[in-house]
């Protein structure tokens, strides 16, 4: 089951790498999300923890509604409809993707944690953090840095929470409401940018420089 | 932790009371004279700063020679450096004065980085900053690596001191300070560094080998001929005291090197000798560098200009500083019975008795080296002609001459107290000497008590029993008799006809001041005599209306400023194109810093999987 769950969250990381445009990749995300709140649902099952239901419940209210919804809010107001500006095309970023996964999987090796499901736990965690990394170097437009942020997250609380059985209650609300304001800010400062220069292109920002 | 009464933090020895003796008998003067000389220049916001920046100056000049410590003394240098920096910028509304302070700051902790260094090598040996512990610990240094210590403190302490390739800063920034404090800066300032190289090359390090003292003598002599000739060619009066500043710092080096190559052939009178002469030097030049830049000043505060070619006859207009300024530069041309002439003799007599007492090269060496400290003495009181007969004889060339008027008294007073001093500096040679003797000995580490200096109370000679002396009273006497007998002459016998005449007319009649010989045309013997080395160029524009009738001509020369142009020009400029090619990494991009940071982070973790 968790196994099945995992290689949900991996397929939905590949397809946010070969998204061209904006909703393709909310939409992704939302799947991603969806499936953490799953695994964080089967985790709290089945070591019988109240604060883990509780977690679940807030991923899928924040990062399955309330966040992608904003997103698309956006989305719709500054009219990026179109090309998310790849610097690296669709099929190069998924082999790169690939190839990403590959080194986390060298890597978590090395951590030693043997080879039961934790090692492809660990694997994806890592994948998924290096492709939002990816993600957030290789597209042009800022929208997608937000996204590749909120990505890296994911896998950051997939990491965490199979390294460590979760992370304190505390902590994990704590980093929800980090993640929630950042991504308001972030979005209001997409829509200013954009009413400034016109555009969200991050590439042309360089042009500043003196 | 450490404790500032302890006894180490201070030494006052007798070589640290003789540098605390040069830096306030010339800051005091200098004070009292800024009470005149800031008055109507700057806001009185202004005059209380430089009140606190001298003040600042003075105690971290005095602490730089009195602490035992090299991390203490590290920071005073360091306060002392700064404080000058803001010194040197105190007109901050002049773009010269910010290029000159750039200048000086570079280069100055450039000099404080090899001093740094030299400090950790020497701590890494004794595990402890104290002096002598120190001290004791080089007793054990391989004599290599003391070599690269020794080279290390050469160059750090050589960037103050304006030896030759580093001297750079010292025309551009001793001219842009108020004038006061450029007497402190060149009279004062530069001379902790040769505290620092008496200091720890000499009293700490130990003499290793006598290509030390060599080197410094090569050195000191390149410092002198190029001061002076750089000296010559300039017009700003300030930046001519200042170039003359290197060429003095030059001398002193030479007693000081000379002193150290005696140590290593182990001739320890000599050596004292020597030093004594460096330091007699050093106290010298403080003295009368300092009285004429407090006259440079008063010249730039009763014209408003500082370019010789633009002076002329102040010495109708400013009759004072005139005759402090003559006696300065009699004294710094080296003429008897004063202070100047003393130290010179002193430092050439070091040279004569090392070429009697070495053999082989050597000998031939010191004899070249004496020859040319002979020349830059005759230099030097070319450039001193030149610098007074220009800036006070003749007639006014400009509106900024003609409007000169004598100065506030208490720049007078300023200026008296160091013409006193030098006259009594000539004159009571031979206590000096023996005052000095002690400094030299103690710094060494020799008693002098059982040297004989043959000094009685007016004759001094640097070796017993040998026919060569030296009297500054009876030379006075000699003088005073000859200028008498002279003038009875001339009395007696003379022409009765007085004709008064317009100044430097020649005979002719109706000549002005645009007719008159100029700085330039002075020193141009010299500008051929040394075209090899100074490189002089000249650029002339002609306009003509047709081919018959020029209507403008222009004529420029200029001399090539060859370390400037060889040696620091390249290397502002490879440090240019480094700072460009690594700008190259900065594109301003966000896309790229957030790739910078995820390369890194696959790297590391290759890394870690790897070992």
């Amino acid at each position: 089951m968790r196994e099945l769950i995992l290689f949900g969250v991996l397929a939905t990381t590949y397809l946010m790498v070969i998204a061209k445009r904006a909703p393709a990749l909310i939409r992704s995300f939302r799947y991603q999300s969806f499936f953490l709140f799953l695994i964080t649902l089967v985790a709290g099952y089945t070591e019988k923890q109240i604060n883990l239901y509780f977690i679940a419940l807030l991923i899928l209210i924040l990062k399955v509604f309330i966040i992608p919804h904003g997103l698309n809010l956006i989305t719709k107001k500054i009219n990026v409809e179109e090309n998310l500006g790849l610097f690296v095309n669709a099929q190069l970023s998924l082999i790169v993707a690939l190839a990403l996964t590959y080194c986390s999987r060298v890597f978590s090796e090395t951590l030693g944690f043997g080879m039961d499901y934790r090692l492809a736990a660990i694997t994806v965690a890592f994948s998924v953090i290096f492709i939002g990394a990816f993600l957030m170097i290789s597209r042009m437009k800022a929208f997608t840095q937000v996204i590749g942020l909120l990505v890296m997250e994911n896998g950051i609380f997939l990491f965490a929470s199979f390294v460590s059985g979760g992370m304190p209650f505390f902590v994990e609300i704590a980093v929800f409401l980090d993640v929630f304001v950042s991504v308001i800010i972030m979005g209001l400062f997409i829509y200013r940018v954009n009413k400034l220069f016109t555009h969200i292109d991050v590439n042309k920002l360089s042009s500043l420089k003196g | 932790m450490m404790n500032i009464f302890h006894k180490q933090f201070f030494l006052f020895d007798p070589l640290s009371l003789f540098f605390l003796l040069v830096i306030f008998i010339i800051s005091l003067p200098s004070a009292v004279y800024s009470f005149g000389y800031l008055k109507g220049e700057y806001s009185s916001a202004k005059i209380t700063l430089t009140w606190f920046l001298l003040s600042a100056f003075v105690l971290s000049m005095a602490f730089v020679v009195t602490v035992g410590n090299c991390l203490v003394f590290l920071v005073f240098w360091e306060i002392m450096s700064l404080v000058s920096y803001f010194l040197v910028v105190f007109d901050s509304t002049h773009e010269k004065s910010i290029k000159a302070g750039m200048i000086y700051i570079v280069m100055t902790h450039i000099g404080t980085a090899f001093l740094i260094a030299a400090f950790l090598v020497m701590y890494k040996y004794a595990n402890s900053f104290d002096f002598f512990a120190i001290k004791n610990a080089c007793q054990v240094m391989p004599a290599q690596t003391k070599n690269i210590v020794f080279l290390l403190l050469l160059i750090g302490f050589g960037t103050k001191a304006g030896i030759v390739p580093l001297h750079i800063w010292l025309p551009y920034a001793h001219p842009q300070a108020p004038s006061h404090i450029s007497s402190i800066m060149s009279g004062v300032m530069i001379k902790t560094a040769i505290y620092g190289i008496i200091r720890f090359v000499i009293f700490i390090l130990g003499i290793n080998s006598s290509w030390w003292g060599v080197l410094v003598l090569i050195l000191a002599v390149i410092t002198c001929l190029v001061g002076i000739i750089y000296s010559l060619m300039e017009r700003d009066i300030k930046r001519l005291l200042a170039y003359s500043s290197v060429e003095n710092i030059g001398i002193v080096l030479l007693g000081v090197g000379l002193a150290m190559f005696f140590i290593s052939v182990n001739l320890p009178y000599l050596a004292v000798f020597s030093l004594i002469a460096g330091l007699y030097h050093l106290i010298n030049h403080a003295i009368f560098k300092g009285l004429l830049f407090l006259c440079a000043g008063s010249v730039y505060k009763a014209t408003g200009t500082r370019d010789i070619e633009k002076l002329g006859g102040l010495i109708k207009k400013m009759p004072q500083t005139s005759a402090y300024f003559l006696l300065g530069a009699m004294a710094i041309s080296a003429l008897p019975p004063l202070n100047g002439f003393v130290s010179e003799w002193l430092t050439l007599q070091a040279f004569f008795l090392g070429v009697f007492n070495v053999t082989g090269g050597t000998r031939l060496f010191l004899g070249i080296c004496a020859a040319m400290l002979a020349l830059t003495s005759g230099l030097a009181a070319a450039c001193f002609v030149r610098a007074f007969g220009i800036t006070f004889l003749g007639k006014p060339r400009s509106h900024y001459a003609e409007g000169a008027k004598e100065v506030a008294l208490s720049m007078k007073i300023g200026m008296s107290f160091l013409s006193f001093l030098i006259i009594i500096f000539g004159l009571a040679a031979v206590k000096i000497m023996k005052l000095l003797a002690k400094v030299a000995g103690g710094a060494i580490g020799l008693d002098t008590g059982a040297m004989s200096f043959s000094l009685n109370s007016f004759v001094l000679s640097p070796q017993a029993g040998k026919d060569i002396y030296l009297s500054t009273p009876l030379l006075l006497l000699m003088l005073t008799l000859l200028g008498t007998a002279g003038f009875c002459i001339y009395m007696l016998f003379g022409r009765k006809r007085v004709i008064t005449y317009r100044t430097w007319d020649c005979g002719y009649y109706k000549l002005d001041s645009r007719n008159e010989y100029t700085a330039t045309a002075f020193s141009k013997p010299f500008r051929i005599a040394f075209s090899f080395f100074l490189m002089p160029y000249r650029r002339t524009q002609k306009i003509r209306e047709s081919f018959y009738h020029v209507k403008s001509f222009t004529y420029e020369t200029h001399t090539t400023l060859i370390f400037k142009k060889y040696i620091y020009d390249p290397a502002i400029a490879l440090v240019f194109r480094l700072a460009g090619s690594m700008k190259r990494i900065q594109p301003g991009s966000i896309h790229l810093y957030l790739g910078y940071i995820f390369v890194t982070l696959l790297l590391l973790i290759i890394f870690m999987h790897r070992f």
